[in-house]
């Protein structure tokens, strides 16, 4: 019995220690990670800059290079993934798309992106519409959505 | 620049908005109208002054109305086969004003105003990537004179002519929000608002007519590198200075003539640092409004004119729960030609400092110190009160603003905050208050509001 104990001692001090020389590996195992899908029929684009980024997820940059409109998906302000793709990926808060939506929404000077209710929703709807973009953590992705690098 | 044609400005017809099928089937929107409507109805019936003990009574009903409301979750809008996207949104605000002396929007003194409604619809349609088409219509209940503003708020076509990663240019015509400062362009909406009330000193109340949207085009540009954000706004129309508030906070009183816009100029410059941590922007306008007289002096005034030209710095910092605000503006008023006495060339000063605190998802507070100067050379009224025997507290206000929110939902927000003022600046001549000699330096003000969006 000691010897379970001990086991299991020794594996739970060796995920501590992991945990604080790697954080991200134990924090966020990779497949949970949000990352940016797009529909993969119609969007060809491999690579998105920073910048572009942050333009088509604050609504600025509404079509792609061939002039195709963009949709943009998103998950309520209030989703743990939203909340990772927001603070890790596009470098900002929740509370900051969202003001920057509504005085966009308010003035009449741009629209909000799609809200969807899961993540279920965005991939199916990011895989249907065409022109379509979203995030999604990485072990939910399928044929119909890929997977887009940024610099 | 030559006015637009009424037809493009009138109000659409409201039904088409109000339907709840319609709502529902094309929008996906879970709101009961009935439930909307009987909220409306509630308040409606709530007019004028309301003794203090029904306060209660009323927040209880309005407590269990956001209870059963929060059950309602907005659905996603649909978009169409063709590319095309049409959203709506909207906006419901009622607040309740409650001051020691002096009214603010109604009977506020005796046992508190519910005179207070902001409600707003508004939809967009995008028939292409680089063509939109949107519209706003709000309804407004702000105290004496303000009873049932139906306006449209704006209704503009938006045309981007270059869009690219880094580069944005586009021009937008119709009747368009004016934007300056952080605040003005979506001033009317409770949830865009750090406050109940809006800084005072630069988004005065009693000057909103003509600062909320003007008829003409204007032009605007983006520029994105790695170091930040830099966008540009500048525009030409005539904005709304047909109303009595315009003439009173030019004139003072309402004379038998009316005042009346001729073409002005926006522009605002902005720059946005690692992704919005650091917020600066640079607003300036030059607003022209007229004054046509009725009578001959001296029954009334001359023809004169009022040129107005703020310039406006603002500065923003924001971190993960703390965000820090500041505006300052200069306000240059030119006016010439309206008679003795009341041809003037000042220069007002205004300025506050705010901080926001974001507690978690839902609660957050804000703490602000507000200042008000008519006229810089003049600080504390002095000269006025001597020139035009007025009090000369009606020339400033200084205001001590500590306020609290907490966010129900996506949807619902409940807000109360309590001001410190010294100083009657802001204070409407004859509407709330019909002799400015009962007008009290030192006023508190209690104010709580409840917001639904969707």
């Amino acid at each position: 019995m000691i010897k379970r104990y001990l086991k299991r001692l020794i594996i739970v001090l060796a995920y501590y220690l992991i945990g604080v020389l790697f954080p991200c590996a134990v924090a966020m195992p990779a497949e949970n990670r949000p990352v940016v899908i797009v529909n993969s029929e119609t969007v060809s684009k491999l690579l998105l800059s920073q910048n572009a980024l942050s333009a088509i997820f604050g609504m600025r940059l509404r079509k792609w290079e061939d002039g195709s409109p963009i949709k943009v998906f998103v998950l309520p302000d209030d989703n743990l993934l939203h909340v990772e793709f927001s603070k890790y990926i596009l470098h900002v808060f929740p509370y900051q798309l969202r003001a920057a939506w509504d005085r966009l929404v308010f003035s009449g000077t741009g629209e909000e992106p799609v809200k969807v209710m899961s993540e279920q929703q965005m991939r199916d709807l990011v895989g249907s519409t065409p022109g379509a973009i979203g995030y999604l953590r990485g072990s939910m992705i399928d044929d119909t959505v890929k997977a887009i690098a940024f610099e | 620049m030559t006015r637009l044609k009424p037809s493009l400005l009138s109000n659409p017809p409201l039904s088409t908005f109000f339907s709840s099928q319609t709502l529902y089937s094309h929008f996906k929107i879970n709101v009961p109208q009935t439930l909307l409507n009987v909220l409306i109805v509630v308040f409606e019936r709530h007019r004028g002054s309301f003794p203090l003990k029904h306060l209660l009574s009323k927040m209880f009903v309005i407590g269990v109305l956001i209870l059963v409301l929060s059950g309602f979750e907005v659905g996603p809008a649909r978009a169409f086969d063709l590319g095309s996207t049409v959203q709506a949104h909207g906006f419901l605000t009622q607040g309740y004003f409650l001051t020691t002396e002096n009214r603010i929007f109604g009977t506020s003194d005796e046992g508190g105003s519910f005179d207070y409604i902001e409600a707003g619809l508004n939809g967009s349609w995008a028939p292409m990537s680089d063509l939109r088409l949107a519209g706003q219509v709000l309804f407004r209940r702000a105290g004496k004179g303000h009873e049932h503003d139906v306006e449209l708020d704006f209704g503009l076509v938006d045309y981007t002519v270059l869009s690219t990663a880094d580069y944005r240019l586009g021009v937008r015509l119709g009747r368009v929000k004016i934007p300056f400062g952080f605040y003005n362009e979506t001033r009317d909406v409770l949830f865009t608002r750090p406050t109940i009330l809006l800084p005072q000193s630069i988004y005065a109340d009693a000057q909103r007519d003509l600062s909320l949207s003007a008829d003409g085009g204007l032009v605007y540009g983006e520029y994105q590198n790695n170091w930040g954000n830099l966008t540009f706004e500048l525009g030409m129309g005539i904005p709304r200075g047909k109303s009595v508030d315009t003439e009173l906070g030019i004139l003072g009183s309402d004379w038998p003539g009316r005042t009346d816009s001729k073409r002005s100029y926006v522009g605002r410059l902005g720059y946005d640092m690692l992704g919005g941590k650091y917020r600066v922007a640079l607003s300036s306008a030059w607003v022209d409004t007229r004054y046509q007289p009725d009578r001959l002096p001296p029954d009334d005034l001359s023809s004169g004119k009022d040129i107005f030209t703020p310039i406006i710095i603002s500065a923003q910092y924001n971190l993960e729960k703390l965000s820090l605000t500041t505006e300052y503006a200069l306000r240059s008023v030119k006016d010439s030609g309206f008679g003795e006495g009341f041809d003037k060339d000042i220069v007002g000063e205004s300025y506050y400092l705010q901080a926001e605190y974001r507690f978690d998802d839902h609660w957050q507070a804000v703490v602000r110190y507000d200042v008000f100067y008519s006229d810089r050379k003049d600080r504390n009224g002095r000269k006025f009160e001597a020139l035009f025997n007025s009090p000369a507290h009606t020339q400033f206000a200084k205001d001590w603003t500590i306020g609290i929110r907490y966010h129900l939902n996506q949807s619902f927000l409940v807000a109360a905050e309590y001001h410190a003022i010294d100083g009657t600046a802001w204070i409407v001549p004859l509407q709330d208050n019909a002799n400015l000699s009962t007008l009290n330096r030192y006023w508190n003000l209690f104010t709580l509001a409840v917001g639904y969006r969707f």
